[in-house]
């Protein structure tokens, strides 16, 4: 393919993006919308378990952490936008350095405990500070600022306009991530920390520094989540919203981030459009999981990367198509 | 070797199909929602023909409502609710109330069909606020019931001053500020509020049962919280003491720890109450028949959930003469009630309960609105001043109608729980006629309202405090007044 089809190809599907909002029903916006801030919680998870081989349950509680800073300081009117955003991933940044010490040194399933311990920690105090988190009523009366409700005619399109452009970006740039020499020294510790260490990296630094780029890319999300819902509750950051990000993921294929976002895509969608139809859709999407978790272990992605054609995108997306040379 | 392959082309046939078979299925998925959404849009766009063309026109100006006019042919009906996991019930039974009351009507509504969509929430806020866009957007349903459990409810009121160009009704939610402090025109409850049920409680117990001293353990959450408010104000207005409040966290199935620390307290204290609901009560329940529990304390009070139908068929008859409070009973012996259960009782083959009832009265009420609006759902503001000027006569609770902050006025009734045939019942021993949201405090429903809303500590948990706090928002006049009266003036 050539570079001008190739340039064509990205200026279309730029514009469909872009007209999303304007073209399509309500209904497809919104549920554009909420895959894409849930893909970035996705995309959080899968850029620790895909280049680090570590799977962290605490991506939720980073999302809890800026969603609940925003709500707090908003509607105490303590902060109004954009501080409040700012402040909120500030404070995403000095938990995920805090919680980065205390899991750096870890790996395997040490590491999946102690995320889980600290995302549950987060839960909980989030569910029982009631003075201070309003507890298990949740924080309601969120505003979308100002900008977020820019209109272009009759829709709303500051939001979805926001919002496509952080994601686009991260997406950009976690792609990037991956195929600088900073992502490859990422995948020398998956495949062998204890070569990397000989070899002089220093690996804790990096597993540390990978941990909290993990978790500016959960704040992202639930800054986006919390003006998007406008509510804030425990409920929202449990123990099922890391499940839920850990099967989407590995329905899409946890090596890849395309495969992240595909599988939080299949996953909400079906969960929209399914339980209008029965009230037993988490039986159905059970199923699915299993199929694809016995037939493809590396997920939709890994059977799509099977392809020839699909493999060399792969390889240049997240390599910088050094194979084919 | 041969053996080996076969196997091999076996297991890789096998594959391929199942991964076709998967593929097959996530098509025929996406086919039959979009299939559905076809069919609706098709069969009111032939219905929509003619005669209401120049509705249709008239409606193009403001966006929104256009897309409602094009279902002209069904009135759609969305219920949300959690209709899995631990709170199923609570969304669940409010679905079957409604269709016990559309399969009164036949599902039909002046020749014109009513659709029910149901969506599940999962007692999870985000999952509320995406199901009721969903319902809203996707099924473009006219009124929505629900939902069901005091966060949903919370979220619920945030996503209707979001959306006024619809009504919604909650089905078993109960946080008093829905209808109160962040109250707004399109949300209407025909159901109760936290307090509301329970304030005449306290001071029943306090007057009636002589108790000055209760220790109340309830579940962590609000719900909970909104009881032990609406029965504190009712208890210390009236002569009580101290409520030693022990908060447990929801899912606790094991009382030895607290049961320990109140047998400990039985001199100080003259009742236990429970305050919470589900499997926790039922436990509650058990571990106060295990321990022996009646030795200690005469009495055992309950919260408004804690004697309810479905709780009260699970535990033995040994709790006989448990005191609660509710504006529904099962042995009300109006005409209305007793079809009401029966009717219940041949479709499904249980026990109507109060959810049931609220589903039930909640589809009630928006038929008789429907009549008088001649079905027409799309002006919120009137078809709001219609149902508040409702009067509901013919429900199985009673009598209710609502205020002006659209909340029901209805009976309260004193239970009391009686053994008929072998199985627990509820008993009425005193009823309280047309309890507004705000109970005793009529007239002073502003001073009610800048107070704090109810939460975990507040009010307190000794009346000393109780009255510096009331002396803050309700002045000391009405705390002078309380006392000449020795209590509500009845």
């Amino acid at each position: 393919m050539n570079q001008m089809t190739k340039n064509l190809i990205y200026t279309l599907g730029v514009i469909v993006l872009l007209a999303i909002p304007l073209i399509a029903s309500d209904f497809l916006t919104t549920m554009i919308i909420r895959i894409m801030y849930y893909s970035l919680l996705a995309i959080g998870f899968a850029f620790l378990a895909g280049q680090l081989g570590l799977i962290s349950l605490a991506i939720p509680a980073f999302m809890a952490v800026s969603g609940y800073t925003i709500g707090i300081l908003e509607t105490r009117g303590l902060l109004s936008f954009p501080f409040s955003v700012l402040a909120a991933m500030l404070m995403v940044l000095v938990i995920g350095a805090v919680f980065g010490i205390f899991v750096n040194r870890s790996q395997g399933i040490y590491f999946l405990m102690l995320t889980l311990i600290l995302g549950q920690i987060v839960w909980a105090i989030v569910l029982q500070w009631a003075s201070f988190t309003k507890g298990s009523s949740g924080i309601i009366g969120i505003e979308k600022p100002d900008i977020m409700k820019w209109r272009l005619g009759e829709t709303e399109v500051g939001f979805y306009y926001i919002l496509l452009v952080c994601f686009i970006l991260i997406v950009l740039a976690v792609l990037a991530l991956t195929r600088s020499s900073f992502g490859l020294k990422l995948k020398g510790i998956r495949e062998s920390e204890t070569r990397m260490k000989m070899l002089g990296y220093p690996v804790a630094r990096l597993k540390w520094t990978a941990f909290m780029i993990s978790a500016f890319i959960s704040g992202t999300a639930g800054v986006f989540f919390v003006y998007y819902t406008g509510v804030m509750h425990p409920s929202s950051i449990n123990l099922d919203s890391a499940a839920m990000v850990l099967i989407a993921s590995i329905f899409g294929g946890v090596q890849s981030i395309i495969g992240a976002i595909l599988g939080m895509s299949i996953i909400k969608t079906f969960e929209i459009s399914l339980s209008g139809l029965t009230q037993r859709y988490l039986i159905i999407i059970g199923t699915m999981f299993l199929l694809v978790i016995i037939y493809a272990p590396k997920g939709l992605m890994g059977l799509i990367y099977k392809n020839k054609y699909m493999q060399s995108l792969y390889q240049h997306w997240y390599r910088g198509g050094k194979k084919d040379e | 070797m041969m053996l080996n392959e076969g196997v091999r082309n076996l297991s890789q046939s096998f594959k391929c199909c199942s991964i076709l078979f998967m593929f097959i299925l996530v098509i025929a998925f996406s086919v039959g929602c979009s299939s559905e959404t076809g069919t609706n849009e098709s069969s009111s766009a032939n219905e929509t023909g003619a005669p209401n063309d120049h509705h249709a026109e008239q409606n193009d100006e403001n966006g929104e409502t256009a897309e409602e006019s094009t279902d002209n042919g069904e009135i759609h009906i969305g219920v949300v609710g959690p209709m899995t996991g631990g709170f199923a019930v609570y969304g669940e039974n409010v679905v079957r109330g409604v269709e016990l009351a559309l399969d009164e009507v036949d599902h039909q509504f002046d020749g014109r069909e009513i659709v029910l969509h149901a969506e599940d929430s999962q007692a999870d806020v985000e999952q509320l606020v995406t199901k009721l866009d969903s319902l809203k957007q996707r099924d473009g349903v006219d009124v929505i019931i629900g939902p069901s459990t005091g966060d949903e409810g919370e979220a619920a009121v945030q996503w209707a001053q979001n959306n006024q160009d619809i009504l919604i009704m909650p089905g078993y939610s109960a946080p008093e500020d829905l209808t109160m402090r962040e109250q707004t025109p399109n949300l209407i409850r025909a159901g109760w509020t936290d307090s509301q049920t329970i304030f005449h409680f306290g001071q029943f117990v306090t007057d009636e049962l002589g108790y000055e001293k209760i220790i109340m353990v309830g579940q962590d959450y609000a719900f909970p919280w909104g009881q032990a408010a609406g029965f504190k104000r009712g208890f210390y207005e009236n002569g009580g003491k101290e409520v030693y409040t022990i908060w447990h966290p929801t899912d606790t199935l094991d009382f030895s720890s607290i049961l320990g620390e109140i047998q400990g307290l039985a001199d100080e204290y003259d009742a236990v109450m429970y305050n919470g609901g589900g499997a926790d009560a039922i436990a509650f329940y058990n571990g106060w028949e295990q321990y022996g529990m009646d030795q200690h304390y005469p009495q055992l009070l309950a919260g408004t959930n804690v004697a309810d139908v479905p709780i009260l068929s699970e535990i033995s008859t040994h709790f006989e003469g448990v005191y609660s409070s509710m504006h529904y009973s099962e042995d009300l012996d109006h005409e209305e009630n007793i079809k009401f259960r029966e009717s219940y009782r041949e479709k499904y083959g249980e026990e109507a309960d109060a959810i049931v009832l609220q589903g039930y009265d909640t589809m009630k009420v928006i038929l008789q609105a429907l009549e008088q609006t001649g079905g027409e759902t799309s002006d919120v503001e009137q078809l709001r001043e219609t149902i508040l000027s409702l009067e509901i006569n013919d429900s199985p609770r009673g009598p209710f109608h609502f205020d002006e902050y659209g909340q029901a006025v209805q009976n309260i009734y004193i239970k009391e729980t009686k053994v008929v045939d072998g199985q627990l019942q509820n008993e009425v021993v005193k009823t309280y006629e047309a309890v507004s949201q705000f109970g005793p405090y009529e007239g002073w429903e502003e001073e009610y309202m800048s107070q704090p809303p109810n939460a975990r500590d507040f009010p307190a948990d000794t009346a000393e405090e109780y009255f510096e706090h009331l002396a803050e928002y309700f002045g000391q006049d009405y705390i002078d007044e309380l006392e000449a009266n020795g209590g509500w003036a009845e």
